[in-house]
């Protein structure tokens, strides 16, 4: 849509009638007093979009709320005892102890304490022979060649991690076909 | 430049220890509390279902001898008992034979086999010859130039087993030294006497059947070494040996 054209004519002179700026304008003389059309969308548009960017952020909000609040406490089920295990007849009936085991046991647990001592002791010892004995066979090596010696400080990045299978009772037997079976896992799964 | 002449010859050794396969037996203090142990979580415990089972069963067992008309009601019912089930598991368990802890080889002291004492550390010493004399020892080789200490120990293990031994060296830094000076008859200025370096490694392939062992070799825990190495060498290496 084009804007008004006025012919500026300083003078009526008998002319040809002057071009109309369109064929909108019923009347030559006629000048748009309204803004163009266009301007009545346009404020819809921007008042939505504001109504709806308000709108996501309170919804973002309540999102953020809800991750800030504390994460409920997955329960861990060996600390909660099942109600069927605290029933009266559960409880085992058993004699009381007598003087004489519950000496016997007192004694037998100083006994205990004293061999751990020793035990732990003997450890501490082995291992401090060991470390010595390790000095001692850097320092010669350092006598001999610094180079060698600086190749023996280096750390082996192949040692760790280190793993090995712990010794059983009994050594595995030649040619044993274990039986057969299927384990099902039934631990309940939590998610947050 | 010319290398600076060594008093010193060095030798890189390996200490190859297979671990053991079973628990060692228990010490008396130690059987006494894990009995003692066990009869305490026996007290603290409750009735398990089973054994609340075998309760009211042996009950039952109970009425019915004493008044006979219970036994007609049951006669109908198949019932496994919970006492049924105890035999037959203890049945199952006496059928099953495991390997036995102490092994032929021990009952033989056949000091070659890595099957003996399962329960302790077995090092392996070989047959050498140094100057005149043959040893026992843990396997060593000379150093040469180029290579660091730990490729000695490991290139002395190779040579007595081959090449596909396997086996984890702990390590770059040596365990412990056993310095000895040459009889004087060959002692000079320059070759004063050797430093051996020993390694440690954990034998990691448990079929050695590979290996073609060159000399004469043996498997022994640390108690017997005594019986082959000379009391210096010895005593240096005890010093990096747990039991």
């Amino acid at each position: 849509l084009t804007l008004c054209y006025i012919s500026s004519c300083s003078s009526w002179l008998p002319q040809r009638a002057p071009l109309r700026g369109s064929h909108w304008q019923s009347s030559l003389l006629e000048v748009r007093t309204s803004l163009p059309v266009r301007a009545q969308p346009k404020k819809k548009k921007k008042v939505d979009v504001k109504k709806e960017q308000a709108q996501k952020e309170r919804m973002k909000k309540r999102l953020r709320k809800l991750e800030k609040a504390a994460p409920e406490l997955i329960p861990i089920e060996d600390f909660i005892t099942p109600l069927k295990y605290s029933e009266s007849n559960r409880v085992r009936n058993l004699p009381p102890l007598s003087p004489e085991e519950t000496e016997r046991r007192v004694l037998l647990l100083k006994k205990w304490c004293l061999f751990k001592q020793k035990q732990d002791e003997a450890e501490k010892k082995a291992i401090k022979a060991l470390v010595e004995s390790q000095q001692e066979a850097l320092k010669e090596l350092r006598l001999e060649s610094e180079e060698l010696y600086q190749a023996a400080l280096q750390r082996d990045e192949g040692l760790f991690p280190f793993e090995r299978d712990g010794p059983s009772y009994t050594p595995p037997l030649p040619g044993y076909d274990p039986p057969e079976g299927k384990c099902i896992d039934i631990t309940k799964v939590y998610t947050q | 430049g010319a290398a600076a002449p060594r008093p010193w010859r060095l030798f890189g050794a390996m200490c190859l220890l297979r671990l053991p396969r079973i628990t060692q037996a228990m010490e008396k203090e130690e059987e006494e509390v894990a009995a003692l142990m066990e009869q305490i979580e026996v007290e603290k415990s409750q009735y398990s279902d089973h054994e609340i089972r075998k309760m009211e069963e042996e009950e039952q067992l109970k009425k019915m001898k004493e008044s006979l008309y219970d036994e007609e009601e049951v006669r109908g019912k198949t019932v496994i008992m919970a006492q049924d089930l105890e035999e037959k598991w203890e049945q199952k368990f006496l059928r099953f034979k495991a390997a036995p802890r102490i092994t032929d080889a021990d009952k033989s002291n056949d000091r070659t086999s890595l099957n003996r004492k399962l329960d302790s550390n077995l090092m392996l010493l070989v047959r050498q010859k140094i100057g005149n004399q043959e040893l026992w020892l843990l396997p060593q080789v000379e150093w040469q130039p180029g290579e660091t200490l730990r490729s000695t120990a490991e290139r002395a293990m190779a040579s007595f087993l081959g090449d596909h031994i396997q086996a984890k060296v702990l390590g770059n830094a040596p365990y412990g030294i056993y310095k000895y000076k040459f009889p004087k008859a060959i002692r000079t200025e320059n070759n004063v006497g050797a430093k051996v370096f020993f390694f440690k490694a954990f034998l990691q392939s448990s079929d050695l059947s590979q290996a073609e062992l060159k000399t004469d070799y043996l498997w022994v825990t640390k108690k017997e070494l005594g019986d082959y190495l000379k009391s210096e060498y010895l005593k240096k290496v005890n010093h990096f040996l747990l039991d």
